[in-house]
């Protein structure tokens, strides 16, 4: 029945708004007209029924000078400043209205009429663009029936006004109160027109109605209870700002405040009293926890955090207060009750279920607060921050508006310190709040263990990488100012902040939620700091030429200074490891330095390069021992660490060995080289004795030329696969390298990509014994060939002097008949025995190299292919080996693939 | 304590491309005319000292001995620009200034007669010297004072200083056309013999192939001595690169000969220089790479050693070692994929007795000397087919030798003045490409005595005599 009524008078309504044919244009009017005057009518009216029938809640909060306000704001950006005023005037007149006719729900009057407004705007809009019709947030989720667009502002222009105006005239008042819009249709009423007094008495009729009922209700409910209603309402009110009260009190083994037991009450009222109730259990809980945590404990348990959550709830509870001694005051007084005549019975009285109502709000904030207190009475710093961070994570707008305002004001003392840290590298943090942590350590170490983050403090709004960041940047500025002794970071620590605040439009200031601000300031001064930093590391450090030195000496890079330690050291390291002095050494050094081209390198380098003794044990032979040494000095120590260093030596004594080898290779050849006088006694043709002696010296050339070719072949593969190439992939790291743990990462793989490729790595450690039995084997050949080539030139001595009386260059001479007699008498056992020695020399030495070359292509990693390739470019060892077996072995198979 | 070299320059080409030489070295380093640094060779990371020593006076000498029978030449270089460069002491002209007449057994007589004054001369550069490696020769082989004279050196060198290296630049005459000289087969073979006894290592220049490459390659119709000797040079002073610019590896002669000799008598490498350019060529500037100068390096007509060898022997001929110096802008990378490219295309054979492979040194490229290329190549090699290069010399030598003619004017001088004649000749075994791996050392040149009769007698049947030697083979 009521719904027709509704209908009856909204028909009035829009009937009334709209100018219809008959009352202004009837003469223009055609049929056409009019039936389009219909449909107008008809759309209006049905828009109208949709808004009554929608029951959209406005997500704001009800406040009505806000909503007038943005009303006026909304006009004067159209450039309507004028309707402003008339607006801002008749809101004023609006409002000032008292007694009967006022409207009490300003507010939503003000929203519908603006929401109605917007409505329209974007409508046309809309129509204007897509000409799809009318979809809007209003009517939007309604729309679903396809409604029609009201009829454009524009055509009414008085629309507006006159709708203002109306309610300000409007004497009797409409008591529909079943929506939570409360429609202004009682503008409606305002009119002169006849029906709508029917309409009101049928309404007053029905108040009649309801209010009986509620005072035979209260009557009734009244009846086996021995408290008033009030009481019980006051009670409540205490207890909800934890007070006991007379009745309701805090009963601890229920936990919970509970009517007393004794007072009769109805079972509906203990319960929902005890409901009610629950907001003072929980703010019990909370302002416990703000006690306790400000009062009692030591300031260090909280931490700066703590105290702002605890100061943050402390505001929200002023806010809960508040409302309570609003409560409180409606206690006694009357409501203000909508329809002012209506104050006939107590019912307007603050009920416990209006009390329900009122507090619903406050519940849900008290227990939210209350669950953050559980959650965080444990935790601190950033931990607690990251904990109520998600609890965030919630749907309802009012929890996550509540949240943000409390989150805002818990992390303040975190972007405090993060501010502080990536701009000026101090951690500020008394209590261990903060997700850096700073360690006591000395200045070399400042860099890889001097700062670390602590993951259970690091809010979870704060993403991993952007902590990374974060740390890199205050280390930075701490590395600089502590190990480089540079000030410069100040000035990009400032120009970072400028940039910052040029760019946020002086939006600036961190705090929660703003993410990006916080990421563009740790970005700007991230990128600053770290290119300073990087420039002072390659500048002032010279980092790409400490690089280079230490290739050019610890991995042997400068060719003839590294020939000239080994000329010069070469007698000395034969000794002895406990027979060397260092001093000597490093003496040796220094004269190796000036003879080559090393002299004309920066004396700050040379200073650095040093002679070590590694420690050794009984037997060591000087060669075991020694090694260079390269101190990089502080603060490159923080990329050159010891472990770094150590594997430097590792590479520096595999390559000084493999030098060594090659060194008496060439030495070797030289005691036979093609002019030397023992070799050219081969080229004449002899007798029997004469050509065993050829035979051991040919078999010592063939396996030195095979021995040459080897480590030629070995130290080609590690200067262009290893040295080189790695060499050249670090440049171009170095290159793009934008902070020091870049730098330090390209550094470290710079590193490991040689020892893994230098047969140095964990994988290879099989390969690389085998390598070294070669090499020695190889120096043994070599003091085998020596001790060869010495006795074969003693004996041609001997043969010269007994036999040729005559000048050496004398190319008359050559009686081979008197040198053959003592020629047979020397050879003898010494030609067999070496002989013997050399055969073993061979065969071992093709055996151990076929076992190498047959473990290479075993191999993990691809780089040895190209060792195998090299060694066997020739494809000989593969002829050689199918001749000797027929059993397909890896090698084979490899070698061929290549 | 540098590895240094001395060089000497003997006879009438030795001194010409000796100077050439010197020339390309002052420039590389940045040394003027007069032996002063430039201003603008501030860029370290050279060593002057293997060839050069300082003066007093900071200016630089290199370590040259310049030698000559007759005064032509050296009288040029003292007139030249670079006349400030050298030492003066270390000058040595003939008082008589008559030449050694294109007869090797004058200017081996007249070594021997100037003995002391020039190993004094040697004596002096040596002292001056903290670790002497070597000595290095220029000579042609052809006439009388770079053969005779230089023999005589080689013979000195190699006993005084037995221990140093002794490295030659030979020039091996020009077998296409007549030479004025007609003694020239007899002058070849008897130096040929003092290379094989008393050199360590003998880089071929052959006349021949130089001027083969500054026609064909070079398009010079008519190539002049200075544009061969500048061919030369390139490759003189591109072989001491990795002497002079330090790297890794390669840093001294011995390193560098001992992986490219294995067995004392293969010591004759031949070179292959790309790509070549004379000077102010500009128009025929190609995009060079590591694959690219390396597979030109293997190719014949870059090689500046013709082999007189026929198609089939050719096809036959084998690699015993090569290395490749390459200067410039070289992408280390870059060496890996152009060995894995020569060898899928099997651009070189190898000698099977043996392993041997391409080795590869990278070189810094003088920043001082502008070049059109960015990448430019050397090639040393041992190789079989040099064989052919000897076979030629000792046939051409067996034609003069039949009709025994021109040797009286050998018979002037004490070594020959009793009609023992040296009938010092070569035999090679035809096949050095056959050798096996336990008898790698058979590919030997061998010398030995024999009576002129016996000569004839063989070479009457037309066919070069082979040695059975059965000592060389186990």
């Amino acid at each position: 029945m009521e719904d027709d009524v509704v209908a009856d008078l909204v028909k009035q309504l829009v009937k009334r708004l709209l100018p219809s044919p008959g009352n202004s244009t009837e003469k223009s009017s055609s049929s056409s007209n009019g039936e389009q005057q219909q449909t107008t009518l008809d759309r209006a009216f049905q828009y109208a029924m949709r808004i009554i029938g929608s029951r959209i809640a406005p997500s704001l909060a009800s406040d009505e000078v806000a909503m007038a306000e943005s009303i006026k704001r909304q006009l004067v950006q159209e450039g309507r400043s004028s309707d402003a005023l008339t607006f801002a005037d008749l809101h004023r007149r609006f409002a000032s209205l008292s007694g009967t006719g006022t409207v009490e729900n300003r507010w939503a009057v003000l929203y519908l009429l603006r929401a109605v407004s917007e409505d329209q705007r974007r409508d046309a809009a809309e129509t204007k663009r897509t000409a799809v019709p009318f979809t809007s947030t209003l009517s939007g989720p309604a729309a679903v029936g396809g409604l029609q667009a009201l009829p454009k502002a524009a055509e009414h222009p008085k629309l507006q006004v006159s709708q203002l105006d109306a309610p300000a005239s409007s004497s009797p008042r409409s008591s529909l109160r079943n929506g939570s819009l409360r429609l202004p249709r009682q503008q409606a009423g305002s009119s002169d027109h006849g029906p709508q007094g029917g309409v009101l008495i049928l309404s007053k009729d029905g108040d009649n109605v309801k209010s009986i009922a509620i005072r035979e209700y209260i009557e009734i409910s009244q009846v086996d209870s021995e408290v008033t209603e009030a009481a019980l309402v006051r009670d409540v009110v205490y207890a909800c700002q934890g007070i006991d009260g007379r009745y309701v009190k805090f009963d601890e083994d229920q936990d919970g405040y509970v009517i007393d037991a004794n007072v009769k009450v109805p079972k509906t009222t203990r319960v929902l009293v005890r409901r009610l109730c629950e907001v003072g259990w929980l703010f019990r809980r909370v302002r416990n926890h703000i006690s306790e945590s400000l009062e009692d404990g030591p300031l260090e348990a909280i931490g700066t955090v703590g105290q702002a959550f605890c100061a943050a709830l402390q505001e929200e509870l002023g806010d809960y207060y508040r409302l309570m001694a609003v409560l409180e005051t409606q206690i006694y007084n009357p409501i203000p009750f909508m329809s002012g005549g209506a104050t006939c019975s107590g019912g307007n009285f603050l009920s416990i279920r209006r009390l329900a109502v009122w507090l619903a709000e406050p519940l849900t904030r008290m227990r939210l607060m209350a669950v953050l207190v559980d959650d965080c009475k444990t935790l601190r710093g950033g931990a607690m921050a990251g904990a109520i961070h998600m609890h965030l994570q919630h749907g309802g707008p009012l929890v996550r508006s509540f949240l943000r305002r409390l989150m805002r004001r818990v992390c303040a003392p975190i972007y405090e310190m993060i501010r502080r840290w990536v701009l000026e590298g101090e951690v500020d943090d008394l209590y261990g709040e903060f997700f850096v942590v700073a360690q006591p350590v000395k200045a070399e170490a400042l860099w890889r263990q001097g700062y670390q983050l602590q993951t259970s403090m690091l809010p979870s709004f704060i993403p991993e990488p952007l902590a990374k960041r974060i740390l890199r940047t205050g280390k930075s500025i701490n590395f600089l100012r502590v190990c480089c002794e540079d000030q410069g970071w100040a000035k990009a620590a400032a120009a970072a902040v400028a940039t910052v605040r040029a760019s946020a439009n002086g939006r600036g200031g961190l705090g929660y939620g703003e993410t990006e601000a916080l990421e563009s300031l740790v970005a700007e001064a991230a990128g600053r700091i770290d290119r300073h930093l990087i420039q002072i590391v390659y500048n002032r450090y010279k980092f790409r030429d400490q690089c280079l030195a230490i290739k050019r000496y610890l991995l042997l890079g400068q060719g003839d200074f590294i020939q000239y330690l080994m000329d010069l050291v070469g007698s000395e390291l034969s000794l002895p490891a406990n027979n060397l002095s260092a001093f000597k050494l490093s003496g040796t050094l220094e004269s190796a330095i000036r003879a080559s081209n090393a002299q004309y390198d920066d004396g700050d380098i040379l200073d650095r390069l040093r002679v070590k003794m590694m420690p050794h044990g009984d037997g060591d032979r000087g060669w075991d021992v020694f090694s260079l040494q390269y101190d990089a000095r502080e603060p490159l120590t923080t990329v050159f660490t010891e472990d770094i260093m150590a594997t430097y030596l590792r590479i520096f004594n595999f390559l000084w060995r493999l030098k060594r080898v090659d060194h008496a290779l060439s030495a070797t050849w030289q005691t036979m080289k093609p002019n030397c006088s023992v070799g050219r006694a081969s080229a004449i043709k002899g007798d029997g004795v004469k050509s065993e002696l050829t035979v051991v010296l040919r078999r010592c050339q063939t396996l030195r030329n095979e021995m040459n070719h080897f480590v030629t072949n070995l130290q080609y593969y590690i200067m262009f696969e290893v040295l080189e190439f790695s060499w050249a992939n670090f440049l171009a790291e170095m290159e793009v390298a934008h902070d020091l743990d870049e730098l330090i990462a390209a550094h470290e793989k710079y590193l490991s990509s040689i020892v893994e490729k230098a047969l140095l790595g964990e994988r290879s450690q099989l390969l690389c014994k085998t390598l070294f039995s070669l090499f020695d084997l190889i120096l043994r050949f070599r003091g085998l060939a020596d001790r060869l080539f010495e006795n074969a030139r003693e004996m041609e001595a001997r043969n010269q002097n007994a036999t040729r009386q005559r000048p050496k260059r004398d190319f008359h001479s050559g009686s081979f008949n008197g040198r053959k007699s003592s020629m047979s008498s020397l050879s003898g056992d010494f030609l067999t025995s070496i002989s013997e020695e050399m055969d073993a020399c061979a065969v071992e030495y093709s055996s151990l190299l076929e076992g190498f070359i047959a473990q290479l292509p075993v191999q993990q990693h691809v780089d040895l292919k190209f060792l195998s390739f090299r060694l066997d470019f020739s494809e000989y060892y593969t002829r050689q080996h199918m001749s000797m077996s027929t059993t397909p072995l890896k090698f084979r198979r490899t070698s061929l693939k290549i | 304590m540098p590895r240094e070299i001395i060089t000497l320059q003997v006879g009438q080409c030795g001194n010409q491309i000796g100077m050439e030489f010197w020339k390309q070295l002052c420039l590389e380093h940045g040394i003027s005319k007069a032996g002063i640094l430039e201003d603008f060779a501030t860029q370290g990371g050279d060593r002057k000292d293997v060839f050069f020593y300082q003066a007093d006076d900071e200016h630089y000498i290199p370590r040259a001995l310049l030698l000559d029978l007759e005064p032509r030449v050296i009288n040029s270089i003292q007139n030249s620009e670079y006349r400030n460069l050298y030492n003066h002491e270390n000058v040595f002209v003939a008082d008589h200034g008559g030449g050694a007449g294109n007869n090797w057994a004058s200017g081996y007589h007249q070594g021997e007669q100037v003995e002391e004054d020039i190993m004094d001369m040697i004596d002096r550069e040596a002292d001056g010297s903290d670790s002497l490696e070597g000595f290095v020769l220029c000579h042609s082989i052809a006439g009388g004072t770079g053969s005779g004279m230089g023999s005589y050196l080689l013979e000195a060198l190699n006993d005084r200083y037995s221990k140093k290296l002794v490295q030659t630049y030979s020039v091996f005459p020009n077998q296409m056309e007549t030479s004025d000289v007609v003694v020239q087969p007899y002058n070849s073979l008897l130096t040929l013999k003092r290379l094989t006894l008393n050199a360590d290592c003998v880089v071929v220049l052959d006349n021949t192939a130089l001027n083969r490459i500054a026609v064909d390659r070079l398009h010079i119709p008519n190539p002049t001595f200075a544009q061969t000797n500048s061919l030369v040079s390139t490759v003189m002073s591109a072989s001491t690169t990795t002497l002079r610019y330090p790297g890794y590896m390669n840093n001294d002669l011995v390193g560098l000969v001992a992986s490219l000799i294995p067995t004392p008598r293969c010591h004759f490498l031949m070179t292959g220089y790309t790509p070549l350019t004379v000077e102010r060529q500009a128009n025929a500037i190609r995009k060079t790479t590591v694959l690219d100068v390396m597979r030109r390096l293997l190719q014949a007509k870059n090689i500046m050693v013709s082999s007189y060898a026929r198609t089939k022997d050719a096809s036959q001929a084998k690699y015993i070692s090569i290395l490749n110096i390459i200067q410039g802008e070289v992408d280390p990378t870059q060496v890996h994929k152009s060995l894995q490219r020569i060898r899928e295309r099997k651009l070189a054979n190898f000698i099977e007795w043996g392993p041997a492979s391409i080795q590869v040194a990278l070189s810094r490229k003088s920043p001082y000397v502008q070049t059109a290329h960015r990448v430019s190549g050397l090639m040393l090699a041992s190789h079989t087919s040099i064989r052919h290069l000897f076979s030629k010399c000792i046939s051409q030598y067996e034609k003069l030798r039949k009709k025994q003619a021109f040797l009286d004017n050998y018979r002037k001088f004490p070594m020959f003045a009793d009609n023992d004649f040296g009938e010092w000749r070569i035999d090679l075994r035809p096949s050095l490409e056959k050798a096996t791996p336990q008898a790698p050392w058979t590919q030997e040149f061998h010398f030995c005595r024999t009576s002129s009769q016996k000569v004839s007698a063989r070479l009457a049947g037309r066919k070069v005599s082979v040695h059975n030697i059965e000592g060389a083979t186990v």
